[in-house]
């Protein structure tokens, strides 16, 4: 792990990610000055980079985009914020005692296994009718699909943390709720961090499909107008924050846990 | 026939109290095949530091009777007393060194060592003291920082022994601790235990299938028969610390235990 650490921040090195999106960006910019492919199908880079300026940073009387972006993003956060934090909240005590517990196993594992085969999409119209549009189908949406890894990995991995660290917590005297912090949660940090990011990573995907369903803001809501008004530039730009809005929380949780919990710098 | 090993009475200075009392323990388990004896009717007494090693083949169950003195797993029947008061959990008084690493991964040498001060009451300056203390007998006050990760066989052993040392167990169980070893380093780590015994006057159960071990280590060697596991004989080593490896006295010992493993 070490080594690959080293690497992340060395020269060179540091400008491999990038190595993917500026090729296809090229690409993208050699097709569309070759005139390969019609402009309602794919517009070219940098109409897209000016629909994007106009829409983070335009003033409203510039068009029917411009300017909104702090609104959706604002929306969409919130709604991420609330569903995945939802989800945390029951998932990850569930899934440990479930991962410990062996009554809790029994009880939930079927459950759980089933309500997981049953694709999230089906919620949809049920959440519909007893949410309504808007915020409150979007969170439960996101706080279903979110449970799901979140759960399951923590199980997973509170069920396969050293029997050893556990009795060596015994035998120096830590009782079962400090040890549950001191050795339980650290034991499983890397289980649970693939689960917190799994979670949080589907976590977007719900949402952009809460807000299909026709509430007035957020990045889902933007792109799905975008559609019905033909402006396609509108509906690349909204991918394009919504990959980096993703990328980048993804990124925040994982230096917040490192910042919060040595287990979760230490041992991933 | 087995040759009698002939029993040395012990010699030690002082009237020393017995704390650890192994009553009659018996304890099987139940398998594929059926119920299988582990442990027959053992019983022996330790002394307040002494040095006691348990020596037998692989499988005569001697890791379940650390377990259970350890308090890991409860006796089939019998009873371990400590200080007069029956063990039925872990506890700190009663630590045990595994064969394999139980380091805690995500925690530094040092953190590791502090581990077991973390829940006590006293001042972080006192608790600060300990751990370097600790830190410096085992001889790892440069390594420190570490993760368990980045340190030799032999070195996790010595954090091992520093993180449940600092609690002062009255007994330290420890189960083939060096096995996995070079000689070189078992030899560096049985004299640091000594030297840690000497200072911190503990009593130690030491399992082990080295006959060489056992003798250069012990005051008293408990011999193990195998299935089920009983202790078939106690040899007292009345010799001179320190003890040299070479010492036709401790080649003569380690020529009879071999034997009696043998039959
Ligand atoms: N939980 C268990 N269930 C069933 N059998 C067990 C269990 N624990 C130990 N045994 C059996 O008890 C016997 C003794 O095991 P134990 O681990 O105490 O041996 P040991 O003397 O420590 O051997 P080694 O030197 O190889 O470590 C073995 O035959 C083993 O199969
Ligand atoms: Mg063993």
């Amino acid at each position: 792990m070490k080594p690959m650490d080293e690497r992340n921040r060395k020269g060179a090195w540091a400008l491999l990610p990038w190595a993917i999106p500026c090729t296809f960006l090229f690409s993208w910019c050699m097709v569309s000055a070759a005139g390969l492919v019609p402009r309602y199908l794919l517009p070219d880079p940098l109409h897209i980079a000016g629909t994007g300026y106009s829409y983070i940073f335009g003033t409203p009387e510039a068009g029917p985009y411009a300017g909104r972006f702090l609104n959706d993003a604002g929306a969409s956060l919130l709604r991420v914020g609330c569903g995945f934090a939802l989800a945390v909240a029951i998932g990850l005590p569930l899934g440990i005692l479930s991962g410990r517990l062996w009554v809790f196993q029994r009880l939930m594992g079927t459950t759980v296994n089933a309500l997981r085969a049953v694709p999230g999409i089906t919620w949809l119209p049920l959440a519909l009718v007893w949410f309504g549009i808007g915020m409150k189908t979007t969170v439960f949406l996101v706080a279903l699909a979110a449970f799901f890894p979140i759960f399951l990995n923590a199980a997973a991995g509170a069920r396969q943390v050293n029997p050893l660290l556990l009795q060596a917590g015994a035998m120096m005297g830590v009782r079962r709720l400090r040890g549950t912090f001191a050795i339980l949660l650290p034991g499983a940090m890397p289980n649970l961090m693939t689960g917190l990011r799994l979670g949080l990573g589907i976590s977007w995907a719900y949402l952009v499909l809460g807000e299909l369903t026709g509430v007035p803001n957020g990045l889902g809501a933007v792109i799905m107008d975008a559609r019905m008004l033909g402006r396609i530039d509108m509906i690349v730009v909204g991918i394009i924050v919504i990959a980096i809005i993703g990328r980048v929380s993804d990124q925040l949780l994982q230096s917040g846990m490192k910042f919060c919990f040595k287990s979760a710098g230490r041992m991933a | 026939m087995t040759p009698r090993l002939k029993a040395v009475p012990l010699r030690r200075s002082g009237v020393k109290e017995k704390i650890l009392h192994i009553d009659r323990l018996s304890k099987g388990f139940h398998t594929a095949n059926g119920y299988v004896s582990v442990l027959d009717n053992v019983r022996f007494q330790a002394e307040g530091g002494e040095l006691i090693a348990i020596l037998g083949r692989s499988g005569c169950g001697k890791s379940t009777l650390l377990k259970i003195v350890g308090g890991f797993i409860p006796p089939g029947s019998g009873k371990v007393l400590l200080n007069g008061s029956p063990v039925r959990s872990p506890g700190p008084d009663r630590c045990v060194i595994f064969q394999e690493d139980a380091l805690f991964p995500w925690l530094t040498v040092q953190e590791n060592i502090a581990f077991g001060l973390r829940g006590q009451k006293q001042d972080k300056r006192s608790k600060a003291h300990q751990v370097e203390r600790f830190l410096g007998l085992v001889g790892l006050s440069e390594f420190r920082d570490y993760l368990p990760r980045a340190l030799s066989g032999g070195m996790k052993q010595r954090v091992a022994l520093a993180r449940v040392l600092i609690l002062q167990p009255q007994v330290l169980l420890m189960d083939e601790p060096f096995a996995s070893l070079d000689a070189q380093s078992r030899e560096e780590m049985q004299n640091l235990l000594l030297s840690l015994w000497q200072e911190l006057g503990h009593t130690i159960l030491f399992v082990t299938h080295d006959v060489s071990e056992a003798v250069i280590l012990a005051d008293r060697i408990l011999l193990m028969d195998k299935s089920p596991g009983r202790i078939r004989e106690e040899i007292g080593l009345n010799l001179l610390r320190p003890r040299e490896r070479e010492s036709g006295a401790l080649l003569d010992f380690s020529r009879r235990l071999h034997q009696a493993l043998r039959d």
